[in-house]
């Protein structure tokens, strides 16, 4: 597989935007651990913090607003993706669970806020490592309730199969469990982000260079911008739906790996 | 420009199963909204038709690559 | 809940499809270049997917 797009630099015609947009150069001189995805996560470690710590400290039986929003995220994890999937062991994990869908939610409103205007997990290793946190969870949490031998057996022997159909079988359950199951819970976050930034780079910028062209041309651009702006509000939507995804398969992990039987 | 016509072979061989998966799901939610006993029984059915019908839109993607 | 059941089988389906493709498709992928033939692969993928159906189908088609 060559590369998808490649651009040609000659002529002045429209570049359309590739993958090469998401290759920030770093902020602050040479230090290339200061790109502007680094910064938004740091940021995003700061903004989250500061608005849970306000919204907790005065806690009071009747809220203030900004309290009733905090507690309504925290219940909004903690009952539907807690309660309801993992069952009655829950409490442990929400922690974990909330962490990771604040965390994923904050990253990826920063491609539609104003001047961020990045969603972090469109660069694939950010995503990359919250998996392999999900996937040192759910097996580490496995293993201690069930036991290593018993963890493994229940993965990889089908109860009620003929003997020779597992040399077909198991090696399908341990690919499932062990690769397929990180690596697509990080790609579909990582491929949300990256072709939404992708689709509002293509609108906006598209929508400037028609500006640039011909009366005619002049004309349709506005069209552009418009739809950009429409594609910004499904994007918002997107964004909210993956960080809920994310958060909900990592919980479907965490409980299928403390059921008996998967 | 260049690239492969691979892909849009692949993004014309996900419209099929993408469509069968719509259809599968609608009947099932009609069925289950409309009788709600029903589920246990419907639920299997729709499973393996939606397994089947990805079964195909999978078969596209990683041919899509490997050709 | 009711939706948890569909959610994690929808999700549980995708990954043995994709997975047994994965797989058996790596395994005759690999014959192929080991041997220099063409039809390893397309036998691998199918086992994959016939493999990966009916694990689905002891998973969740037998009630």
């Amino acid at each position: 597989m060559r590369s998808l797009f490649r651009l040609s630099g000659e002529g002045e015609g429209f570049v359309p935007p590739s993958s090469n947009d998401f290759e920030l150069p770093p902020v602050f001189g040479d230090n290339a651990f200061t790109t502007k995805p680094i910064l938004l996560v740091f940021l995003s470690v700061i903004l989250v913090s500061v608005f849970f710590l306000l919204s907790s400290r005065k806690a009071a039986v009747v809220p203030s607003k900004l309290q009733f929003a905090g507690e309504s995220i925290y219940s909004f994890v903690r009952n539907d993706l807690g309660r309801d999937i993992i069952g009655h062991e829950f409490m442990r994990f929400v922690p974990y669970l909330f962490t990771l869908f604040t965390f994923v939610l904050t990253n990826n409103i920063f491609g539609i806020v104003p001047f961020l205007q990045f969603p972090t997990m469109s660069r694939v290793s950010f995503p990359y490592v919250l998996a392999v946190f999900t996937f040192v969870v759910f097996h580490y949490v496995g293993i201690r309730k069930q036991g290593i031998v018993k963890y493994l057996k229940d993965i990889m022997f089908m109860p009620g199969v003929p003997k020779p159909v597992y040399i077909l079988l198991t090696p399908i359950e341990l690919a499932t469990f062990f690769l397929v199951r990180p690596l697509t819970l990080s790609l579909r976050l990582f491929a949300n982000m990256f072709a939404g930034h992708l689709l509002l780079l293509v609108f906006i910028l598209g929508g400037e260079h028609l500006f640039q062209g011909v009366l005619g041309l002049k004309l349709i651009s506005p069209f552009a911008f418009a739809f950009g702006i429409g594609l910004t509000f499904f994007e918002f939507m997107v964004q909210c739906l993956q960080a809920y995804i994310f958060t909900l398969l990592t919980a479907l992990y965490i409980a299928g790996a403390l059921a008996d039987e998967h | 420009m260049t690239g492969t016509l691979n892909l849009v072979g692949y993004g014309l061989s996900a419209i099929g199963p993408a469509i069968a998966t719509g259809m599968i799901f609608a009947a099932y939610i009609s069925g289950v909204a409309r009788q709600p006993e029903a589920r246990s029984v419907l639920q299997p059915i729709a499973f393996l038709g939606f397994a089947l019908a990805e079964a195909l839109a999978l078969f596209g993607l990683v041919l899509a690559f490997v050709l | 809940m009711a939706m948890k059941d569909e959610g994690n089988a929808l999700w549980s389906i995708f990954g043995y499809l994709l997975s047994g493709m994965l797989f058996w498709g790596g395994v005759g992928y690999g014959l192929d270049q080991w041997l220099n033939q063409g039809y390893f692969l397309l036998i691998g993928l199918l086992l994959g997917i016939g493999a990966a159906i009916y694990l689905v189908w002891l998973r969740f088609g037998r009630e």
